[in-house]
């Protein structure tokens, strides 16, 4: 087992428990701070829960590497797991429920900026639209079910402990599902980074079942989220369920509802093809967080119920919490991989190359995309993904959507389909038809991965991309994320030229 | 979640049943009230008497028993942690117009009044109305618990009751005093009088307090 692994899977691991001091909050915070569930059975219930979300569903998606796994060197990637931990650490101490994704969004920007990569600006445009958006749905989704939940109860005339029974039992049925797809939707960011360099190795029980090592890998992370739920997530709990408004048990549960019920509508592509598949009209995505919704929910109920109980200074401190959150992860990554790669000598990133080759601008041309401005730049070797930009934008300025065809096709990165790397090849996570097209390309090698893709879909059908629609939406992100699979698996690992100073 | 807690989802409905029994019996203190008082009147210090005020001393009793229990429950299992302190306030106070009959009870028993003629009929009456607030009382503490919106209709009741009460004890204080009696034994009735009418005014404050707790509950 590799040691320096280890030190950077403890980065992770701090994620982790700082994913489950903060988030957990989400989940139980109004069922505690209500003083219908006791921390303790909170935490014992949430941990529990997340830690089947993480082994269980989280484990199925490891093929998605979480979004540190942009970050192409493993000591950089440490480092934004740190930065991003560490704020939210500090914002859990100061009982502030933040968005952890968005700290990890904050530390890759910091990271984007450390090594001249390009920020991708529709993510913050995300994380702008979520602080706004998401508490405004919570808000109208918590107001509106708050009134329909009144208005049930005084219909059914339920005895008060009865009703104090059944709002318990919701309130635990309600964060077991939160907590669940909480471990099951974070662990990626979590430990996703880690899982090409997993410390473990697969071991069976029996005949019953084999525990990959994946799933190993996940259960010590989810273990982390676990501890950080039990030794630190109180405070946070407390702001939510009591601090930023006192909650009735009724709306403590509201609260949990609502924001699932955001997260649901507007988040799920799964949805949107159901609706879509039954010519139904479809709700629009949108970025949200559990964290802002939760707030939102929070405030419409509070709304509703005429202002008068919600404490705007705490509202004002957990908004600013949001928007320092990823702004600190920033700052704070910048700095550490600069004493990282100086003082400590290590590699935080691989530099990229880009190049406008014959083949790049003959694949781009078939796209429609006019090259012919661009004929200064070609064959030219250029280092860094900002830079090249700033050369494209000095020859004729691009819209946004042509400008990162032009980038993506030409970013170099060399893959080779060698036996080697097709020994560990996860079949199961393709179809047949897509196996045996990989198969047939073994020995071959590529400069660009728009060439792999290309190639296979040359091969067979089933790895062509379908027509941009709301009905192939879920066809074309499984298929995006193989091919993300795949250029991992056949990445030419030394052939980039590597450098961290 | 421990076994305990578990368990704790069975016990609800067991909490339900004993508040409902705790209800029954300050109702049934109301009526054995009414009953014993119509023997004194009617009788003075008899068997029956005596056995009625074995049979209240025993419902004040078991009252007081699962008042403890249900108070004990509420906090140790964590039931209803909003309305928890209301609940406990709701019952007490219920449990305190238990202890008032059994106090008059002994009143009696020991000073044992002389209630003459012309003053029996309207001490019964008296009586009775006292008891029927009483009996709004307990209707208006069920309905917090399982129809809140009837709390405000038994709570006019009370009221209504209760001010049937002042009347009655006023003409009967007035006939007492306007009659030939000595003064001691005027005063002596006028401490009956008064102290019946004390359950009124109890029971009317426990109609108030189901009020603001109702506004409470109003979600």
């Amino acid at each position: 087992m590799d040691f320096t692994v280890l030190i950077f899977l403890s980065s992770g691991l701090f994620l982790g428990w700082s994913l489950g001091a903060n988030d957990a909050a989400n989940v139980f915070g109004t069922a505690v701070g209500s003083r219908m569930i006791r921390f303790t059975t909170a935490a014992a219930i949430c941990s529990v829960f997340l830690i089947l979300g993480a082994v269980i569903s989280g484990a199925g998606a490891a093929h998605g590497l979480g979004k540190l796994g942009s970050l192409n060197a493993l000591p950089g990637a440490f480092m934004a797991a740190f930065s991003a931990a560490l704020t939210v650490y500090w914002m859990t101490k100061a009982s502030l429920p933040v968005s952890t994704t968005q700290a990890v969004v904050g530390a890759i920007i910091g990271w984007n900026w450390f090594s001249g990569s390009i920020t991708d600006m529709s993510a913050l445009f995300k994380i702008l639209g979520t602080w706004v958006a998401c508490p405004i749905l919570g808000a109208v989704f918590g107001a509106l079910l708050y009134k329909m939940t009144v208005k049930a109860i005084g219909w059914a005339n339920l005895h008060l402990l009865r009703l104090d029974l059944y709002t318990r039992l919701g309130l635990i049925v309600a964060g077991a599902f939160g907590s669940y797809s909480l471990g099951a939707n974070n662990i990626g960011n979590v430990m996703g980074v880690f899982v090409s360099s997993s410390p473990f190795t697969d071991f069976s029980i029996g005949n019953l079942a084999t525990i990959s090592s994946v799933q190993q890998l996940f259960l010590v992370g989810a273990i982390a989220i676990g501890v950080g739920v039990f030794t630190y997530s109180k405070r946070v709990m407390m702001m939510v369920g009591e601090g930023l408004m006192p909650l009735s048990p009724v709306a403590a549960w509201v609260v949990v509802i609502a924001q699932s019920i955001v997260l649901f509508l507007f988040s799920s592509i799964t949805l949107e093809h159901f609706l879509a598949s039954k010519g139904l009209p479809t709700i629009p995505l949108i970025p949200v967080s559990s964290s802002q919704a939760v707030v939102g929910a929070v405030i419409g109920i509070g709304l509703l119920k005429g202002g008068k109980g919600i404490r705007w200074k705490s509202l004002g401190s957990i908004a600013s919490g949001w928007v320092t959150t990823p702004i600190i992860a920033a700052i704070l990554c910048f700095i550490a991989l600069f004493f990282l790669q100086n003082v400590f000598n290590q590699e935080v990133y691989k530099e990229v190359r880009y190049v406008l080759e014959e083949a790049v601008i003959t694949h781009l041309e078939k796209e429609g995309v006019a090259m012919e401005k661009f004929s200064s730049l070609q064959d030219r070797e250029v280092i860094g993904g900002v830079r090249f930009r700033d050369l494209l934008r000095e020859q004729m300025m691009l819209d946004g959507e042509t400008e990162d065809r032009i980038i993506t096709a030409a970013e170099l990165f060399p893959l080779h389909v060698s036996e080697v790397a097709l020994q560990n090849l996860d079949r199961d996570y393709l179809t047949a038809g897509q196996a045996a097209a990989v198969k047939r390309l073994t020995g071959r090698q590529f400069q660009h991965r728009w060439q792999l893709s290309d190639a296979l879909s040359d091969q067979s059908t089933e790895w062509k991309r379908k027509e941009d629609n709301k009905l192939n939406k879920p066809f074309n992100q499984h298929l995006k994320e193989q091919l993300a699979y795949l250029y991992g698996l056949f990445e030419a690992s030394g052939t980039q030229v590597s450098s961290g100073d | 979640m421990t076994a305990n807690q578990l368990a704790l989802f069975g016990k609800s409905k067991a909490m339900e049943g004993m508040i409902d029994d705790f209800l029954d019996r300050i109702s049934e203190g109301g009526l054995r009230f009414e009953h014993g008082i119509s023997a004194f009147v009617d009788s003075g210090l008899s068997e029956r008497w005596e056995e009625k005020v074995a049979q209240m001393r025993e419902l004040e009793r078991e009252g007081n028993q699962l008042r403890r229990t249900i108070e004990t429950h509420l906090y140790t299992e964590m039931l209803i942690p909003e309305f928890r302190g209301d609940v406990l306030s709701l019952l007490e106070d219920l449990n305190f117009l238990l202890g008032l009959t059994e106090d008059i009870f002994l009143a009696f028993t020991v000073e044992s009044p002389v209630i003459n003629e012309p003053f029996k009929n309207d001490f019964k009456l008296l009586v009775a109305t006292a008891v029927k607030t009483i009996e709004s009382a307990v209707l208006a503490g069920r309905a917090f618990f399982r129809n809140i919106a009837a709390v405000r209709d038994h709570q006019g009741k009370i009221s209504f009751y209760e001010d049937e009460c002042d009347q009655i004890s006023t003409r009967l204080k007035r006939d007492i005093f306007e009659s030939d009696l000595g003064l001691d034994v005027k005063m002596h009735l006028r401490y009956f009088v008064d102290k019946i009418d004390s359950l009124a005014n109890e029971a009317e404050d426990v109609g108030e307090w189901l009020a603001i707790y109702s506004i409470k509950r109003d979600l």
